[in-house]
């Protein structure tokens, strides 16, 4: 991977504020974008701004196929077994809420999910546990930080409908072991839905040999434009979920009465799409592949370990989650007793323009439980350099001096 | 009390900026919340404090961690300073109204609405004259025999005694400007020449033997006087003819003139404004306070009025 002509790709890595580069480690909320997105988003404003799906003409005809297109890219990035499975939202979240609303649940079903699962795949099965009487049932971590399969193990009944779990959690950057998760799931005849939205950036998924039934993610975390995602589903279960967003270009036809739905996925993707958001989604997609998840991951790990040993020996700092940066992805997630971390993520950013996120990173029943007020994240992506680890370990020693 | 020192610091900054607008708002937010022993939410304090601290360890460690260490004392002090500032401020703002410059009646500090000075400057009477002046404090009317000038609408409840001279700068100044003050209210007006200028003497002498010849037409003089070109004040031919559109008798003026009774009284006049202590013209006193430097017309006439003269 050469690094330098990467970096090259994303403008902002270009760019100075206040005469200082910017080093930017906030890539778990999202990533930065390379040229090629942005000329693909441009693109459709500047040549072919029109309807797709819809729209006879010439204009209307290349939003449809490059549409079509872009959905057999973000097909083959997941290995889905048909594009038709590849549902367009507008993020990780979105295709959370579309199962969660469409999902035929009865009175008493449990969704099983972990102790540590961003709001995005929390909320939407409160909300449903009042509206429907679902029962959420919880997997606790292990004190290590690890996933307690064991736990997910006693916890499966045949009242669990669906098991939704974050692939990668958002907090420390720990993945769970899919694999092995959807096996058991399957076996005790749930369904699972997984939050790949800290996956999707790192890790080749290939929805077709984990035998997941959904999984979503969104496109800022990927490179691509934010106001994207994608929820993948098995074509079948897709075929049964009734849209729980309705309108236009979901239906055949309608009468004053009735209306005869659309097969998946336009049935799901009510409304004009976000259609330069797409083919922006779908060149982030391509680049991603170009770049290959054996470096990203390789880079990911390799400044991790930087970071994780260049902080180690800060009295009273604690990491969250397991010690092994290998078992963190891009993700140092730490904090100080008594620290705020807002002030620490906005004093890096005022004296060296260096991001990072601070706060509860929408994990707070996580946070509430453990009764930590708060933490700072540095994530990492396959841009960021030793030099601006280093340069990151020492400004943050600079800080907590003064704090 | 850092949510206090912010809030009127962005405020002021507010006034140019959006941005500052918005973090005033929040300041806002934060010293309501405090004023009502409620906690402040908004991490307001906490927030700017690392972007101060983040700006300054930038540059030096050792003034981050003593700002850090000592930050609620240093935000205490900046309250004070503020208090202090925006109290100065306003009275600055309220002497310059009143008085015509920003430190006070008769100040002759820098003055941001006054930045030259202008409504303070005089012609020195002590460089020209050897007086010496006791300063501000010691200006006065008593014991000055006032009848030695002339004075018109005598009777008038407001007294104005204009102490000038002919060919001073700033009394040229400030002369229209209470000449439309006697216009536009019911003053009693003198006025005393006070020869600063040895060239211009024979002015005042002149001006008294018209005085004592016809009353108005020593106004009239007055008023062609200052109106002249400065540089006219010295050439003879020139107020021989001011004299002669006065349609004054030039002959008993000239008698007058070189008469023994003039020089006494334009000396016992001299006698008396030296009691005034004055040390510069002009010097005005408007119901006994005075005024030294030309002021701005509002400021005779708050003199006269009140601060709310426009109202009358």
């Amino acid at each position: 991977m050469n690094l330098e002509r990467i970096r090259k790709d994303f403008p902002l890595l270009q760019e100075q504020s206040h005469r200082k580069p910017i080093v930017y480690f906030d890539n778990a909320c999202q990533t930065l974008r390379p040229t090629s997105v942005i000329q693909a988003i441009d693109e459709y404003y500047l040549k072919y701004s029109a309807c797709g799906g819809r729209s006879m003409h010439h204009l209307g005809e290349e939003v449809t196929n490059r549409c079509d297109n872009s959905r057999a890219a973000v097909a083959k990035f997941l290995n889905a077994s048909r594009k038709e499975e590849i549902i367009f939202t507008r993020n990780t979240t979105e295709g959370i809420n579309l199962v969660s609303n469409s999902l035929d649940f009865q009175n008493g079903d449990v969704v099983l999910i972990s102790d540590k699962e961003h709001n995005s795949n929390l909320i939407p099965w409160q909300m449903l546990s009042k509206k429907k009487n679902i029962k959420i049932c919880r997997v606790e971590y292990l004190p290590d930080g690890m996933f307690d399969l064991n736990g997910f193990k006693t916890a499966l009944n045949e009242r669990v409908k669906l098991v939704s779990l974050g692939f990668t959690s958002n907090l420390d950057g720990v993945k769970i072991p899919a694999e092995e998760i959807i096996k058991l799931a399957h076996r005790n005849g749930a369904l699972v839905l997984l939050d790949a939205a800290q996956t999707a950036p790192r890790q080749k998924i290939d929805v077709h040999n984990l035998d997941v039934d959904f999984l979503a993610f969104s496109g800022h975390k990927i490179l691509g434009p934010s106001g994207t995602g994608v929820l993948y589903g098995k074509y079948a279960l897709l075929e049964k979920l009734e849209p729980f967003m309705v309108g236009g270009d979901t239906v055949a036809f309608s009468t004053y009465d009735s209306c005869q739905f659309l097969p998946p996925p336009a049935k799901f993707e009510a409304g004009l799409q976000d259609y330069a958001g797409i083919f922006g989604l779908a060149e982030a997609v391509n680049y991603l592949m170009r770049i290959g998840f054996d470096d990203i991951q390789k880079q990911e790990t390799n400044l991790n370990e930087f970071i994780t040993n260049g902080i180690n020996d800060i009295p009273h700092l604690k990491i969250i989650g397991p010690a092994d940066p290998k078992l963190r992805g891009g993700i140092i997630t730490f904090y100080l007793d008594g620290v705020d971390s807002h002030q620490v993520a906005l004093m890096l950013d005022q004296m060296a323009n260096i991001q990072i996120r601070s706060g509860q990173h929408c994990v707070h029943s996580w946070f509430n439980a453990h009764q930590i007020a708060g933490s700072a994240r540095a994530s990492s992506y396959f841009y960021n350099t030793v030099e601006e680890a280093e340069f990151f370990t020492q400004n943050l020693k600079k800080v907590l001096k003064v704090l | 009390m850092f949510c206090i020192v912010a809030l009127i610091v962005l405020s002021i900054l507010g006034i140019f900026s959006a941005t500052n607008r918005a973090l005033a708002r929040e300041a806002l937010d934060c010293v309501l919340r405090r004023v009502t022993f409620r906690p402040c939410t908004t991490g307001f304090d906490q927030k700017m404090k690392a972007k101060i601290l983040g700006k300054v360890l930038g540059r030096s460690e050792k003034a981050a961690i003593f700002i850090s260490k000592n930050f609620e004392l240093l935000a205490w002090i900046f309250f004070i300073l503020s208090v202090a500032s925006l109290f100065f401020t306003l009275r600055g703002i309220f002497f310059f109204y009143q008085y015509g410059s920003c430190n006070g009646l008769n100040q002759t500090g820098v003055c941001v609405f006054d930045p030259k000075g202008e409504n303070s400057k005089v012609s020195n009477v002590a460089n020209s004259c050897n007086i010496n002046s006791g300063g501000n404090n010691d200006l006065t009317l008593n014991s000055v025999d006032l009848s030695l000038f002339p004075v018109k609408n005598a009777d008038a409840k407001d007294k104005l005694i204009f102490i000038g001279c002919y060919e001073c700068e700033y009394t040229r100044k400030a002369y229209p400007l209470i000449q439309q003050l006697i216009k536009d209210f019911s003053v009693s007006y003198t006025f005393a020449h006070y020869p600063t200028k040895s060239d211009t003497n024979y002015l005042g002498e002149l001006g008294m033997c018209i005085y004592q010849q016809d009353q108005d037409k020593y106004w009239k003089f007055n008023d062609a006087i200052f109106a002249s070109d400065l540089n006219k004040l010295g050439d003879q031919n020139y107020i021989n003819q001011v004299l002669t559109d006065l349609d004054v008798d030039n002959s008993k003026i000239q008698l007058c003139m070189f008469g023994p009774q003039i020089k006494e009284l334009i000396t016992s006049q001299v006698q008396e404004l030296e009691k005034t202590h004055l040390y510069g013209t002009p010097t005005i006193f408007i119901n006994g306070e005075a005024l030294v430097g030309p002021k701005p017309y509002r400021v005779y006439a708050i003199q006269l009025k009140g601060l709310l003269y426009w109202l009358r």
